[in-house]
């Protein structure tokens, strides 16, 4: 009977080898779970209204969608009442480049109006649910006012401008938006140009027959679309979230910007408890206005609350004793 | 370091170099790493020459052509008063209403015609304090005292309104002051349907009607749907020279019996509630008034816009060619309600009512 031993320096080989066949059979997990390698269809979060820091964040997550392989098709989630003029048109772009590269189906949530249908258009299909709402193809600017006279600027135009001029500016900001539409989607129109510049809004069935949208359907029929359109078999889901909640300056606050209206225009409001710096106007709103709360209305509703809370403990108490306790005043 | 040590170390080392590659490598898979180099988009739709509005604000050029004698014209602007709303610690930031309300400067064009050619203009801007009824006469007073509208207007040969909420002792001294020979003009909003109660008062006063909702035209429209040009329809005279006048939120007006005059929207116009297309006038004249259904349309901006500016004129020299002599005809306060039981009702302006010393001659035509 013969016996050998391994020297020291074969032992190590051994050892090595073994962890090197055991790494190898581990690789693929590691690399699927790195690499994301499966087809994928990304669903892109669209929510709220749409302003600078929500752009910034869809564009970098089209853009990482772009430079994903593994990435087949992409699906826009939508919800939002629309918002800042520049910020649609970015978002758009955006939208645009994705989908040179691939398909791109939209799902309208609760609404995708204004500046969020301009987001959508390059989506080859439009998902509506029945009650969803779309369309609001428009400026919901106020009347242009006349400036009084100031002293010091460098022109007469740099602390104001003409009426008539910003009047100019609105309808070319209008009629650009309106131009895009009619560019990417007149052809599904049932309806004229100057039906879609009225800016009605529409809910999903009716979308569907004037083709301000092409299907109802929900987020899982728009998945399934784009994984068609893509020529997938398999795939996985990839949901991400863009807007606020990635941004970690307005996710310490722990608030979302939100949009009220006056009489004359929409104001973008960044805190519940907003201070100066934090309640912006926003010059060429592409809104749905019947989807921004009028501050009336707001006043109305949190009036009792407010004085519930600026009431000292004695006008309470003394309330509760005129037998008004149970008086929300 | 014991042999089993290093045997577990080698493993160690090795897996863990062995997976690490494995990760690196799959995350130079999913994303390429570098810099992405975007994809060509064309917009050629953002570069049509079209698309650039005329920001052109052009030129205005009121001129009268009345030779008269300087008349006395009263024009109420109906300077509002901003809305304040509540603040102070613990309540929110309130954005209040923006924008100056309707001032002196947006009827600037018509008044200065009217003072270049030689008129007096008084702007009836009553502070809170006037602004109350009339009083009722002191003791040994023979009449009642006139409010300080009706005590503007006893002097006045034409009076302009922009305003339409009046009390009622007001409301009868702008009824016989257009009885006596007054010219009036009232200019109304689309809005005052909707947050002046008073508007119907003013309007049964002066026999003028107007629409809730506003006109719009999607086509054919001075850089907004709801700028809407309007053209003669019938008549000359106040429409005489306009080819075409920009109104920026009318509403659709009529007067009691035939129009002298007037001008409608062109075509393609349609009304806001009803979504329809809409042919009714939005400025008459008949007789002694003349009912605007917009107020905007005398600004300085805007009487640079279409033919405005003529318009303005027309309005200027209407107001002017009046057949009324104040001095001749004093207000005739009511006598009080005792003495009047089943007295006659209000009658027609200008439908030639009786006064102490006698009826009124019809008033001859001024050619409008």
């Amino acid at each position: 009977m013969v016996t050998s031993r391994l020297s020291d320096r074969q032992e190590t080989a051994v050892v090595v080898l073994v962890a090197a066949v055991v790494g190898l059979a581990l690789a693929p997990a590691v690399l699927g779970a790195t690499g994301d390698t499966a087809d994928t269809v990304a669903v892109v979060e669209v929510e709220g209204p749409i302003l600078s820091p929500l752009a910034d964040s869809v564009e970098q997550e089209l853009r990482d969608v772009r430079q994903n392989d593994s990435v087949k098709a992409v699906v826009l989630k939508m919800n939002t009442p629309g918002g800042a003029a520049p910020a649609s048109e970015r978002m758009y772009m955006a939208v645009q480049r994705t989908a040179q590269e691939m398909p791109v189906v939209a799902s309208v949530q609760q609404s995708s109006a204004s500046g969020g249908y301009y987001t959508m258009l390059p989506a080859e299909t439009i998902y509506v649910l029945p009650t969803s709402v779309t369309g609001s193809v428009g400026l919901a600017a106020g009347a242009p006012q006349p400036n009084e006279p100031v002293r010091g600027p460098s022109g007469p135009n740099k602390r104001g401008g003409s009426v008539v001029g910003q009047w100019a500016v609105q309808e070319t900001l209008a009629d650009t938006f309106i131009n895009t539409v009619m560019k990417q989607r007149g052809d599904e129109f049932n309806v004229s140009r100057s039906e879609v510049a009225k800016a009605k809004v529409y809910l999903g069935t009716r979308a569907v027959q004037n083709g301000f949208a092409d299907k109802i359907g929900s987020t899982d029929e728009a998945i399934r679309e784009a994984a068609d359109r893509a020529g997938l078999d398999g795939y996985q889901v990839d949901t991400r979230e863009t807007g606020f909640s990635n941004i970690p300056s307005l996710l310490r606050t722990g608030e979302q910007p939100f949009l009220l209206q006056n009489d004359d225009r929409i104001f973008v409001v960044y805190a519940n408890d907003p201070g100066y710096g934090q309640v912006q106007p926003m010059k060429f709103p592409l809104v749905h206005q019947g989807a921004v709360p009028h501050i009336d209305t707001v006043e109305d509703v949190t009036r009792s609350d407010l004085r519930s809370e600026t009431d000292s403990p004695d006008d309470r108490q003394r309330a509760g004793a005129d037998g008004a306790g149970g008086v929300n005043r | 370091m014991t042999r089993p040590a290093v045997l577990v170390i080698a493993f160690v080392l090795t897996l863990g170099l062995v997976l690490g590659a494995a990760a690196a490598g799959g995350s130079l898979v999913a994303t390429d790493g570098g810099a992405e180099d975007p994809p060509e988009i064309e917009n050629e739709q953002y570069l049509d020459e079209d698309l650039p509005k005329d920001r052109t604000p052009g030129t205005a050029d009121v001129t009268m052509d009345a030779d008269v004698e300087p008349q006395t014209v009263v024009i109420d602007p109906g300077v509002e008063s901003s809305t304040r709303r509540p603040s102070g610690p613990g309540l929110p930031f309130v954005p209040t209403g923006l924008g100056p309300d309707t001032t002196e400067r947006d009827i600037l064009p018509l008044v200065n015609a009217l003072i270049e050619n030689g008129h007096d203009v008084r702007i009836y801007t009553p502070s809170a304090g006037q602004e109350r009824p009339r009083r009722p006469a002191p003791p040994g007073a023979e009449e009642e005292q006139l409010t300080p509208l009706g005590q503007e207007l006893a002097d006045a040969d034409a009076f302009v309104t922009l305003r339409t909420e009046y009390d009622d002792d007001q409301l009868d001294e702008i009824r016989d002051f257009a009885r006596a020979d007054g010219r009036v003009v009232m200019a109304t909003e689309p809005a005052d349907n909707f947050d002046q109660p008073g508007a119907a008062d003013l309007r049964a006063t002066l026999n003028v009607t107007s629409q809730p909702g506003y006109v719009y035209n999607m086509a054919d429209n001075d850089l907004n749907f709801q700028r809407i040009f309007a053209e003669p329809a019938a008549g000359a005279g106040l429409t005489a020279g306009v080819d075409r006048a920009v109104f920026p939120t009318a509403t659709p007006v009529t007067t009691a019996g035939a129009p002298d005059s007037q001008l409608i929207p062109t075509a393609g116009a349609q009304l806001s509630t009803s979504r329809a297309e809409t042919d009714q006038p939005v400025m008459v004249r008949n007789d002694d008034v003349v009912v605007v259904g917009d107020t905007n349309f005398l600004s300085p901006e805007n009487a640079q816009r279409a033919d405005n500016d003529v318009l303005i004129g027309n309005l200027a020299d209407f107001l002017v060619t009046n057949d009324r002599t104040p001095e001749e005809q004093p207000p005739q306060p009511p006598e009080p309600a005792e003495e009047t039981p089943g007295g006659p009702g209000p009658t027609p302006p200008g439908s030639g009512q009786t006064t102490p010393d006698g009826p009124q001659p019809e008033p001859p035509s001024d050619g409008n």
